[in-house]
């Protein structure tokens, strides 16, 4: 058995998919995969990215929702650059997805990569997760607003967050500090090189707090923890461990912050294939092998099809571009 | 007692005959992939992370940590034999090793590998079992400024590597620092030095430049004097037997490189490589013959091998006790125990304990697994230098090609490859050091980020490195050692002049 799945994983199917790619000009009404399906992970294994692709490869293989194998592939490199510059020269393959996420908005919008989400076909939007806001356990923050009321008085006050400037986490924040009607810009963001990271240095008291994924997050959470959560970017409030966890809405912040995650595929995709790929995700986000695996990585499903998947992620590129401009960030 | 009572619940836990398989699969598994540069444990584990899903969590970690552990152990063998390092932590092993296997020692070398590994394997574990919930408090304790006063102190050792002339290593080093730089900057997004190349915008990996300046340096250096197969075959393994003066003179190196690499191990992000080089920079200084270090000292194999299988076990603090990975790799784990439904974090020893005392039990059968396994297969590995000349330096070249390949599947980073064995031996035909060089690149750009993030954090006000008293204590050690070995010359000259 650990002798197939790692022939399932291994970087072996490549060149068989590509190889069968070229030769599939199925002409049928119901479109199916010719072989192997490259599912990219545009960094290395063990992120976000990777997890998706490789938790859907496997739902997908352990209920028998599909003929052919889904290949998980790691091309890391650039923060998606190098993947993204990858699948846009392989035009027109129904064969080629890769695991998307905001980075797919904000790192073409800082200018670091020749290629942006209207380059490729949107296929679905999966799941999201959550900001979350941590204090240390014996810090004097009970609240958002005493949290943001001190950042207003001493800018100098840091928040830790795991990833670079202009990303994920700072947006995040910056974000809230502009709808509580502070200068987004005067937030003193400090990236650390990972969410774990960040938290290990709030717990040290080497800054004030952190602004995290809830889902990474929540392991920290609970009795006797150190660290406190002051707020979490959803529209309602989460579920199980997070449920005590208030809303930046309830706090009067009007302001949420999705970390979604979806499924995109090379430019042009033919229709029928995308067509397939909506049915097949659609079935398995239903498989309680995938209910499973969400509940334990604290993925929260929302799916959107293709097009609603791609009108939302034109919205999104609008929110962030005000943002990254508003902190100075936005490439030219 | 209460930990003794502990240990024997989790052996009776690691001693169910699926979990001793899960053990011997693990750390077997592993030895191989440490062995292959480029196949690094964390990509190993996060293939792994499907097989143990459906696994009882202590089993599923225990198979884990084995295929870390057994990595770190099997990491030595091809720094020793091809003078081509697979992870960061095994490149002081060279300095040693791969001296002492063109001496024709090869055998013995790695057998001290072996034997250092197995007691740094061991000590860390009992130090993990006895104060891991004391040391979360020691971890978190180190913030920006420490980390970057810890690498101050860890490039001091470009002193003890750069003997022939300090000024070539210091040039050596700042090379490094440089090669550090290129990519996109953590602190503001900036890119530098990548003229605009998607592939360098992640920087360059160690590895390439190991394998390089290293490896295949030493390829085109036997080439370019031995001119093909005329010479013959290295031959001699030798023999894999200690001496009992061997042995008392590696005991001590070993323990404290043990102790030393354990409790750098614990600091999240420092780990493996800084253990490996203090602990080899240190017995150099220790040494009563440490000149002779970097010629094929056993020493200089004995201390980092210790130091670099104790951090590994130390990097499971942070995560079994706080549940914040330490290095790429323990981030690979978090997820993996998170998958399972565990919770690594402050309650888990208690609510878990299956978990913490059942690996921790499996850590001590492991290391008796690795080093029973090794031993036997070292005469068959070293074979591998028996091959004739022109076959080893071609799978030499091959097997470089493949790990950096390996590592994000780009030919762009074999060219870059190809460019530092150049270099390398150009390094090499003008008598500059290739150590000062890799160090530097390694604690090259954790220095620069913890130095900013501190500074940030401070408001820009310098006094933070010297305000906090573990930054100053090693910042302090830090002068200590840069100008110690120039006090030794100077009352070594003034005794020579009375």
């Amino acid at each position: 058995m650990p002798l197939l799945s790692i022939k399932r994983l291994s970087v072996i199917a490549l060149p068989f998919a590509a190889l069968s790619a070229i030769a599939g000009h199925v002409q049928a009404q119901e479109w199916t995969p010719d072989g192997s399906v490259e599912f990219v992970a545009p960094a290395n294994p063990g992120g976000g990215w990777d997890t998706l692709v490789r938790t859907m490869s496997r739902v997908i293989q352990q209920e028998e929702l599909a003929d052919e194998r889904f290949a998980a592939i790691n091309v890391p490199g650039g923060g998606g650059a190098v993947a993204w510059a990858q699948v846009a020269r392989d035009e027109g393959n129904p064969q080629k997805l890769f695991a998307t996420s905001p980075p797919m908005i904000l790192v073409p919008l800082a200018g670091a990569s020749r290629h942006d989400h209207t380059d490729f076909t949107p296929i679905a939007r999966i799941n999201t997760d959550y900001s979350i806001v941590l204090v240390d356990a014996d810090s004097d923050y009970e609240t958002l607003e005493d949290l943001l009321t001190a950042l207003e008085e001493d800018p100098n006050l840091s928040v830790g967050g795991g990833s670079a400037p202009g990303s994920m986490d700072h947006i995040s924040i910056a974000g809230l500090a502009s709808a509580a009607g502070l200068d987004a810009a005067a937030v003193n963001y400090v990236p650390f090189s990972g969410g774990g990271d960040a938290m290990t240095n709030l717990m040290g008291g080497h800054i004030e707090a952190v602004i995290g994924g809830a889902g990474e997050a929540v392991g920290q959470l609970g009795d006797d923890s150190e660290l406190r959560a002051l707020g979490v970017s959803s529209e309602e409030r989460l579920g199980g461990a997070l449920s005590d966890v208030p809303t930046y809405q309830e706090q009067g912040y009007d302001y949420t912050f999705d970390i979604w995650r979806g499924v995109m595929g090379a430019p042009d995709m033919p229709e029928e294939a995308v067509a397939y790929y909506e049915d097949l995700f659609t079935e398995m986000m239903e498989t309680d092998s995938w209910r499973e695996a969400s509940d334990q990585l604290g993925w929260i499903d929302s799916y959107q099809d293709s097009e609603t998947f791609g009108n939302f992620l034109d919205e999104q590129q609008a929110e962030f571009k005000d943002v990254l401009s508003e902190l100075g960030l936005l490439s030219e | 007692m209460e930990a003794f009572n502990n240990l024997m619940y989790g052996f009776g836990i690691a001693l169910e005959p699926i979990n001793i398989a899960y053990v011997f699969a693990g750390v077997f598994a592993g030895t191989i992939i440490g062995m292959l540069p480029g196949l690094g444990p964390i990509s190993a584990l996060a293939l792994m992370i499907p097989i143990t899903f459906s696994m009882d969590p202590s089993s599923g970690l225990i198979l884990m940590a084995g295929v870390y552990y057994g990595a770190i152990f099997g990491g030595s063998t091809s720094s020793i034999l091809l003078n081509a390092p697979g992870v960061a932590g095994t490149v002081a092993t060279s300095f040693d090793g791969y001296p002492m296997a063109k001496k024709g020692l090869a055998g013995k070398a790695l057998a001290i590998a072996a034997y250092s590994s197995f007691v740094g394997g061991t000590i860390s574990v009992v130090f993990l079992m006895l104060v891991a919930p004391l040391l979360s408090k020691v971890a978190v304790s180190f913030g920006p400024p420490e980390y970057f006063a810890l690498m101050v102190l860890g490039l001091t050792a470009v002193v003890s590597l750069s003997d022939k002339s300090l000024v070539k290593g210091l040039i050596a080093a700042v090379v490094g620092v440089i090669i550090s730089i290129v990519g996109i900057d953590m602190q503001t997004g900036t890119e530098r030095f990548t003229f605009g190349s998607a592939h360098l915008l992640d920087g360059i990996d160690f590895l390439v430049v190991a394998l390089g300046v290293f490896a295949l340096a030493e390829v085109f250096y036997m080439l370019l004097r031995g001119g093909g197969g005329k010479e013959k075959p290295r031959n001699a393994i030798g023999s894999l037997k200690l001496s009992r003066s061997e042995v008392k003179e590696i005991a001590g190196p070993v323990g404290r490189s043990s102790v030393l690499g354990f409790f750098t191990g614990v600091l999240p992000g420092a780990g493996a490589t800084i253990g490996s080089f203090l602990g080899y920079s240190m017995e150099k200084r220790l040494a009563k013959d440490g000149d002779t270090f970097g010629t094929g000292n056993i020493k200089g194999v004995a201390a980092p091998e210790a130091a670099n299988n104790a951090a590994c076990t130390g990097s499971f603090v942070p995560l079994l006790t706080l549940g914040v990975p330490g290095s790429g790799t323990t981030a690979v784990l978090l997820g993996a125990l998170l998958v399972m439904g565990v919770n690594p974090g402050p309650a888990m020893m208690e609510q878990r304990p299956d978990v913490f005392w059942g690996v921790v039990a499996s850590m001590y059968i492991g290391n008796i697994f690795l080093l029973v396994l090794n031993l036997p297969l070292i005469p068959l590995i070293a074979k591998i230098l028996d091959l004739p000349r022109p076959l080893l330096l071609s799978m030499i070249l091959i097997f470089c090609m493949i790990g950096v390949y390996g590592l994000s599947f780009s030919v762009f980073d074999l060219f870059l490859l190809l460019g530092f064995g150049l270099i390398g031996l150009g390094m090499r035909l003008f008598g500059f050091p290739a150590a000062p060089l890799i160090l530097a690149l390694i604690l090259g750009s954790l220095m620069e980020e913890s130095m900013r993030r501190a500074l940030q954090i401070s408001g820009g006000d310098w006094s933070i490195f010297i305000a906090k008293p573990i930054a100053l204590g090693l910042l302090s050690l830090a002068l200590l050692s840069l100008f110690m070995p120039m006090f030794k010359k100077l009352r070594k000259r003034k005794a020579l002049n009375s």
